[in-house]
């Protein structure tokens, strides 16, 4: 049997006092997506030099040539090792997708692979994702980082229609 | 303000050989967390957007009072200078659309990056393919990036905060942070009741 959720609240003031911990020791809070557009830059530059001639993959070499050392790249490691070390003790590591039972596992794992290079795409534009812009950024007051918070609730809420045989298991519990 | 000791690294306690060892470390604790609260299952995070599961909204909302409680009482004891907090700059614009092209990719994908990170060490296939798509997404803006690099720096404020736009200091903008994270929460938590699709 697994083991049930942290209640949220209790989550949520863990995960705001590690939040405060990080600003307080390294200067910054957490982020992820900058590790993933840092690893295809430098992966690029790597196999042709000449992708320095483009204007937003220079700009991570400014500093030197090498754009993975870096804190949040290294934190990132971190993210995984956390996740793997907590599922591991909580008896639910597991190879499989997450979704609504009886949807398509190829169908899943196309709109996570299709979501992925949306997401990409719009952190670059917003300079960080949920972690390195919503949460650092209002944790530091920034009116952005409310814009974009609710931006990204207002679409996901418009678009939620489209996916909600992926996610809602329509025969449980009475729903609908 | 140059005898403040917090930040650490911004204030000179912290060689960057250490700053990478602590990036490890809270990376670790985050992603544990992140596991511990369900943030790993797309699933359960998309929940929220059917008002089936509140957990996301509620526990970013406490993350944020909680985080910013400390940094009130460290300013307010003089221990910390929250000005040398690293934030992100706003770019109005920007945000506006990317905030949408985000919410869109996560409703359909069920991850944001951190989260996928950590639902990849739990053994989550769709993590997996998310992570891929990252990469290719990241391709793909470096492509278009001339085209597109105007817009991307237009509507820009810089460091912009909430006393900047409705006047005041750092104190009344965490006033009026907690104040709306809490509003958040309970309009949430009423929609879910009318709407009578949760479970409690």
């Amino acid at each position: 049997m697994e083991k049930k959720y942290w209640n949220p609240y209790f989550g949520g003031v863990v995960l705001g006092t590690m939040l405060f911990l990080s600003f307080v020791i390294a200067s910054q809070g957490f982020g992820a997506s900058g590790t993933f557009s840092r690893a295809t830059a430098q992966f690029l530059v790597d196999s042709d030099k000449s992708w320095l001639n483009n204007a937003y993959i220079a700009h991570y070499f400014r500093h030197g040539d090498n754009a993975l050392l870096n804190w949040t790249v290294i934190e990132t490691i971190g993210i995984f090792l956390g996740g793997f070390a907590s599922a591991l003790l909580a008896g639910r590591f597991m190879i499989r997708p997450d979704k609504a039972k009886g949807y398509s596992t190829l169908k899943r794992l196309f709109w996570a692979l299709i979501g992925g290079m949306i997401i990409a795409f719009a952190t670059r534009l917003t300079r960080g994702c949920t972690s390195g812009q919503g949460l650092d950024g209002m944790a530091t007051f920034s009116v952005g980082a409310w814009i974009f918070m609710f931006s990204t609730f207002a679409a996901a809420l418009i678009f939620s229609p489209l996916f909600r045989k992926q996610w809602v298991d329509e025969n449980e519990g009475g729903d609908e | 303000m140059n005898d403040l000791i917090l930040p650490l690294y911004k204030n000179g306690f912290l060689s960057p050989e250490a700053n990478f060892f602590f990036a490890i470390v809270l990376g670790f604790a985050f992603g544990f967390v992140l596991e511990r609260t369900g943030f790993t299952r797309s699933q359960y995070i998309a929940d929220t957007f059917y008002f089936k599961n509140l957990a996301v909204p509620k526990i970013m909302g406490v993350t944020i009072i909680t985080a910013t409680t400390w940094f009130i009482f460290f300013a307010w004891m003089g221990w910390i200078d929250l000005g040398a907090l690293f934030t992100p700059g706003t770019y109005v614009w920007p945000y506006v659309v990317g905030g949408l092209l985000f919410g869109f990719g996560m409703v359909m994908a069920g991850y944001c990056p951190g989260t996928a990170v950590a639902g990849l060490g739990t053994g989550k296939s769709d993590a997996l393919l998310f992570l891929l798509g990252l990469f290719a997404g990241m391709f793909l803006y470096f492509i278009l990036y001339p085209m597109i690099a105007g817009f991307a720096s237009s509507g820009n404020l810089g460091v912009f905060k909430l006393q900047d736009l409705f006047g005041g200091n750092e104190y009344t903008s965490y006033i009026l942070t907690v104040a709306l994270e809490t509003g958040i929460i309970l309009f949430l938590m009423l929609l879910q009741k009318l709407t009578n699709k949760g479970e409690k």
